[in-house]
């Protein structure tokens, strides 16, 4: 029984152990609701629907870790998605590894300006990258005024399978794999010192500009993938959708049991919270209510559950800083 | 306790490095170089623009920033907790709608109308600072939350979804032309409103214990705890006027459009923000007051009567904008260096 009890009070210590049991509470709800979630053929598509939410969340964390914040991924993903489609008939835009290459290289540098206002010159994150968010809104909207399609052929087979894998799931794997990666190196831990206490971080020696501006650049490069699952769910590109991301990201992540305060959380939660968003929603729309009544509910189940994770698990230096 | 602030608690003088250093101490206490930009986007925009200038222009002009700049009030007073308000703009789209449902359609006498929108922002507004507060979920978040709750609400009960049947009152549309006058004193009612809630605010602030408390709680909140401020309802309070000062904004807005929409707030989002930075309130709390917001809305609206002026379409305006923004907070927005923050 004593062991039984340490491992749910181990688990309940998990920055996302709430989020994990609303995941299943949801997981079983939409089941109910809609028997055919489960089926090989839905499946595939759901996850084609998730992976863009899921890869926002992944790419807001590393800047809320390091206790900052980037209001700049969604338009940031919105970029890639308008890029993809804009130069419709020029032949490099079907080769597959130099662009994915490239749109993660364009996400890392505008991840990486971001990087700089907030750490080199010192701006106040929400601020400078609502400046940021501001100015690829806008350059998006002037790229591309009106919706576009089809996507390049190659990211179109990321809302099919490659193989037996369904394509969503390489994509989201990408992530996972270069964070496996960074957690072998001193950076990983630097990351969340410097988001728990920057002061203390620089006293012990910790370069916490490096780590800020490095914690911006990769959630930038997240984006540049979360930007290919946005055109792979499209099939094609339309400016006004990727800043809709930003909101719904930043709630996943909190959800997520990431603390908005830096220094507490990871990669795991974005997946789970954005997973619970995502069933949040879909049984709403299963339940054929009128989507009018969607964004209210939805708001309350937000509200509710950010409200009960603090309660059940009692996230130390969640939120407010004080 | 920083070693600078004992230092200057010990009264002895804080050691100012250069000029730069004092300049930017000037520039802490007086919002100087934005009084300038006032000034020079005026006359930019008198040259630029042919018809421009004078006295209907002016009146316009102050119109156009009365809006954001009273829908601003609330988004100040949060930053100076160190918080965020992101429903501002859904409460503008409720109360947009419900005055032109309510007085219009449903035949409520207007203060009526109004007194009810104001409780129940109010009561939104409460609602958000108590969430954030008593649970220590980041106000970001709360607001959020609630803003996607209103906006269902709003789209469900109001009929065609979000959309009032009824237009706006009529004498609405008197108050903020930029036409008409006060009684005898030539100025716009609207801008004559904002000018009071400007005195208002700026007094609330500067001479009440709530103003007080305000700022103890966006400075220190374990020091204001400890001087037995309730920051609780410092919260609640500070994020109710938040919402009542966008309800209002709502109510006027319908006299300037003639209708009620959801979602006749959105533009507001990054608007009162911006508002606020541009001025220079920290929104880290404790550091601003309500003035840099109004300097803050008046360059705001001069730049987007340049921009608009000069041919620019709106995705050029507000990639402008966001570009501004970056200027601005690299002039005065910048923050300590970790080394002087040990």
């Amino acid at each position: 029984v004593t062991r039984a009890s340490d491992r749910i009070e181990r688990f309940l210590r998990r920055p996302w152990a709430f989020a994990a049991v609303l995941l299943v509470v949801f997981l079983i709800a939409d089941v109910i609701a809609q028997p055919a979630l489960l089926r090989p053929v839905f499946l595939g598509r759901t996850l084609t629907l998730v992976a863009p939410l899921v890869l926002a969340a992944v790419a807001s964390t590393p800047s809320i870790l390091s206790g900052g914040i980037d209001i700049s991924i969604g338009p940031l993903m919105g970029l890639i998605n308008v890029i993809a489609i804009i130069g419709l008939g020029m032949p490099f835009l079907n080769e597959p590894v130099p662009m994915a290459i490239a749109f993660v290289v364009i996400g890392a540098l505008v991840g990486a300006i971001n990087g700089v206002l907030v750490a080199v010159v010192r701006l106040q994150p929400v601020v400078a990258t609502i400046g940021t968010y501001l100015v690829l809104a806008g350059v998006n909207v002037r790229l591309l005024p009106v919706p576009k399609g089809p996507a390049p052929a190659w990211i179109s087979t990321f809302s099919g399978s490659i193989g037996p894998i369904p394509g969503a799931v390489v994509l989201m794997a990408v992530p996972v794999v270069a964070w496996l990666l960074i957690r072998r190196t001193p950076y990983y831990k630097a990351l969340y010192a410097v988001g728990g206490d920057e002061v203390a971080s620089y006293s012990a020696g910790i370069n916490t500009i490096r780590v800020k501006l490095l914690a911006y650049t990769l959630g930038g490069a997240f984006a540049g993938i979360g930007g290919i699952a946005l055109t792979a769910l499209l099939s094609s590109a339309d400016a006004g959708i990727g800043p809709t991301y930003t909101v719904v990201a930043i709630a996943a992540v909190a959800l997520g049991g990431t603390s908005l305060a830096g220094g507490r959380g990871g990669l795991i939660g974005a997946f789970i919270g954005a997973a619970d968003i995502f069933l949040i929603q879909n049984l709403l729309t299963a339940k054929g209510l009128s989507s009018l009544w969607l964004p209210l509910l939805y708001g309350s189940i937000l509200i509710v559950s950010l409200v009960i994770g603090v309660l059940v698990v009692r996230r130390s230096g969640a939120g407010v800083r004080t | 306790v920083s070693e600078r602030e004992l230092v200057t608690m010990s009264g002895a003088a804080v050691p100012i490095a250069s000029e730069r250093a004092s300049l930017r101490a000037v520039l802490e206490r007086v919002p100087l170089l934005q009084v300038v930009a006032v000034i020079a986007l005026y006359v930019a925009t008198v040259v630029a623009i042919p018809g421009f200038g004078g006295v209907p222009s002016i009146k316009a002009l102050l119109v156009l920033a009365a809006f954001v700049g009273i829908a601003s009030v609330g988004q100040t007073l949060v930053a100076l907790l160190g918080g965020l308000d992101l429903s501002i703009p859904v409460l503008i789209g409720m109360s947009n709608v419900a005055i032109c449902q309510l007085a219009g359609g449903s035949g409520w006498p207007f203060y009526l109308a109004t007194v009810a929108i104001l409780l129940l922002a109010a009561l939104i507004g409460g609602a958000n600072g108590f969430l954030s507060k008593r649970f220590g979920i980041h106000p970001l978040l709360v607001t959020i939350g609630m803003a996607a709750v209103i906006t269902g609400a709003v789209r469900a009960i109001a009929p065609q979804g979000g959309r009032a049947t009824a237009p706006a009152p009529s004498f609405l549309g008197d108050i903020v032309s930029p036409a008409s006058s006060t009684g005898p004193i030539p100025i716009p009612p609207l801008v004559l409103l904002w000018l009071l809630i400007t005195i208002g605010i700026t007094v609330m602030l500067s001479r009440t214990g709530y103003g007080k408390r305000i700022y103890a709680t966006g400075s220190n909140v374990l020091a204001a705890e400890r001087a037995r401020i309730s920051t609780l309802r410092v919260w609640v309070a500070t994020f109710a006027l938040s919402s009542v000062f966008a309800a209002i904004t709502g109510i006027l807005l319908a006299g300037f459009t003639g209708q009620g929409v959801i979602f006749a707030g959105d533009p507001y989002l990054f608007q009162t923000i911006a508002c606020v930075v541009i001025g220079g309130t920290s929104l880290l709390g404790g550091r601003g007051d309500y003035v840099r917001t109004v300097i803050g809305a008046l360059i705001l609206t001069e730049l987007t009567t340049l921009f608009s002026g000069l041919g620019f379409d709106s995705p050029t305006q507000e990639a402008l904008l966001g570009v501004l923004i970056l200027v601005v907070v690299v002039f005065y927005g910048r923050e300590e260096h970790v080394r002087n923050r040990i």
